[in-house]
């Protein structure tokens, strides 16, 4: 979208709008630490619930700490807090 | 700060689990004692050692070649618990009674005895006392046993440390940057800061935070430029595993600076310059450069420009265009800085790689500048480098309007254009056989969708009519076709 306006060089110009740039364009360039870190941290947590294993469950915690340090603003706060606290169960029950 | 705080939640709820887990034990030794209460009374003369008040168990095992004739005792071992004292003297008079009914019996009869004669004093007596130190860890209620626990709470509150202080780094770095570039920026753009939420064009002024480490700005409103779009590419200093890592490899803060042109304001060119590594990777990788500037990246020195920087170009006239005096001295002032700065018509991003080979048709391009800085100080910068990055904004600004202003003579242009349209006919060769099958199925799909509206069609009449009407359709392709082929024939001969 563009809009027409004086520029600070006293000639007119258009101003274009920021457009954030759609991710689907380019994979590549997001980061996917925060995505495999929530994964291994799902893993290790079931791993630690089921075969009751207190390392497991702490490295599931300590991957659901990586993946909020690492993660984008644009996912809610409240699913990122959501994560670790499920997590911390299984060294509870161990 | 708001997210720090929260991350504190888990940590104290961790923190509260350990008292729940260690409740368990206290009932165990309780169950121990009841037990010994209601057990066969072999060992009746034993029930003092339930009014001790301190319970220990018992962590010799019994030997394992002992007989069957013990599993009374064995069972006994443990469940119940002693403590040292001076109540040997008991448990001398059942050593002495023990021995005499040993000695009754029949030695073949039962294995290990003479064993356990000969292991002594402690093993004779299964309701053996040992000490403290014995007890197994996960048994014992002290700190010691959840040294575990205290080092990964340890761990988790280190990391949380971590993740604060490198957030306000970061911060505090970004808003550096933009405090020492704002003026010049807000002298040269109409629209500085744009979060892409409001619909008038209304400075916002500010950064955007896309992560904890990527900070955003967009400028628009510029002759010759649509727009400037900078990112601001921290290290990870919120992220522990991140600063561990760099300490075995170092990486550095980067500024991204990405500037689309409108249509009229470049010139048909290719163009790149940065430091060797880079510039081959770039070759590589980026779709325009490995089309448009086959030839190994060239040194600089021709130009002036130290040789730890290498040039990427489509001709020669257009480094020799674009190299002018101020810009080497820009360059070379500040080469330690620059990472890469790629001028391009036919910019489209890395090469794409798709399941099916190719894509089907050319990617979009557009008339790019990309610049990308290197903020010194490899990883421990500080908010004074940020101002050592201004006279490089300079010089951005300085190419934007160069680029405005260079122009391809007759030849290079004749040159330009005739790279642009091989480039696209090697594309359309390569993917010929692509488009071919893939016309063939709309083709297909067509014949099909007709068919099957015809057999929907439930009046009898009118399908008859329908399907008169695609065989004269049919009809008339296959004659065109057959002219064609005649019309060839004729023009070969």
């Amino acid at each position: 979208m563009s809009i027409s306006r004086m520029c600070p060089k006293t000639k007119a110009c258009k101003i274009f709008l920021y457009k954030p740039p759609s991710t689907e364009s380019n994979p590549t360039l997001e980061d996917p630490t925060p995505d495999y870190m929530n994964l291994l941290g799902m893993i290790f947590s079931m791993c630690g619930l089921m075969l009751k294993l207190k390392w497991c469950a702490w490295i599931a915690v300590y991957c659901s700490f990586i993946s909020f340090a690492n993660s984008r603003s644009s996912e809610d706060t409240k699913q990122m807090m959501s994560s670790p606290a499920p997590r911390s169960s299984p060294i509870g029950w161990g | 700060m708001q997210r720090a705080y929260l991350l504190l939640i888990p940590a104290l709820l961790l923190l509260l689990a350990l008292p729940v887990s260690r409740g368990r034990y206290n009932d165990d030794f309780d169950d121990g004692e009841d037990l010994a209460d209601f057990d066969d009374n072999d060992f009746a003369e034993f029930e003092d050692m339930n009014d001790d008040p301190a319970a220990e168990a018992e962590t010799a095992p019994p030997p394992r070649a002992s007989p069957s004739s013990q599993p009374e005792e064995d069972e006994d071992e443990d469940e119940a618990t002693v403590e040292l004292e001076d109540g040997l003297d008991g448990f001398e008079d059942s050593e002495t009674q023990d021995q005499d009914m040993y000695s009754k019996y029949d030695q073949e009869e039962f294995e290990g005895i003479g064993d356990m004669e000969k292991t002594g004093h402690s093993m004779k007596d299964p309701l053996i006392i040992h000490t403290v130190s014995q007890v197994p860890a996960h048994l014992q209620n002290s700190w010691e046993s959840y040294y575990m626990e205290i080092l990964m709470v340890t761990g988790l509150l280190a990391y949380i440390m971590n993740y604060i202080i490198g957030k306000n780094k970061n911060s505090r770095l970004a808003q550096a940057w933009f405090n020492s570039h704002r003026e010049l920026l807000e002298s040269n753009f109409a629209l500085v800061g744009d979060d892409g939420t409001s619909k008038e064009a209304v400075s916002t002024g500010k950064l955007n935070q896309e992560n904890e480490h990527i900070y955003n700005l967009w400028c628009s409103g510029r002759l010759c430029c649509e727009g400037m779009l900078i990112q601001l590419k921290f290290v990870k200093r919120q992220d522990l595993l991140n600063v561990l890592a760099r300490m075995m490899r170092p990486a550095c803060d980067q500024v991204q600076i990405k500037v689309t042109l409108n249509e009229e304001d470049m010139d048909t060119f290719v163009f790149a310059l940065g430091t060797k590594k880079v510039m081959a990777r770039h070759q590589k990788e980026l779709q325009d450069l490995s089309e448009f500037c086959g030839d190994k990246p060239k040194s600089g020195a021709k130009y002036g420009l130290p040789d730890s920087l290498a040039i990427l170009s489509e001709m020669g006239e257009v480094t020799d265009g674009m190299m002018d005096n101020k810009m080497v001295h820009y360059i070379t002032n500040h080469a330690e800085k620059i990472e890469s700065i790629h001028f391009s018509d036919q910019f489209s991003g890395p090469k794409v790689m798709q399941e099916e080979g190719q894509p089907l048709k050319l990617p979009d391009t557009k008339k790019t500048l990309l610049f990308t800085f290197i903020v010194p100080g490899m990883g421990n910068t500080s908010p004074k480098d940020m101002d050592a990055l201004l006279p490089l904004m300079n010089m951005v600004i300085y190419s934007i309007d160069k680029v405005k202003k260079l122009r391809l003579n007759r030849e290079g242009k004749l040159k330009a254009d005739r790279n642009r349209a091989r480039v696209e006919e090697n594309f359309l060769k390569q993917t010929h056989a692509q488009r071919q099958e893939a016309a063939q199925t709309r083709r297909e799909e067509k014949k099909r969708a007709e068919k099957e509206r015809i057999m929907n069609e439930e009046d009898p009449e009118r399908q008859r009519r329908l399907e008169e009407a695609s065989q004269r359709r049919e009809q008339k392709k296959i004659e065109k076709k057959q002219m064609k082929m005649k019309q060839i024939k004729v023009k070969a001969m």
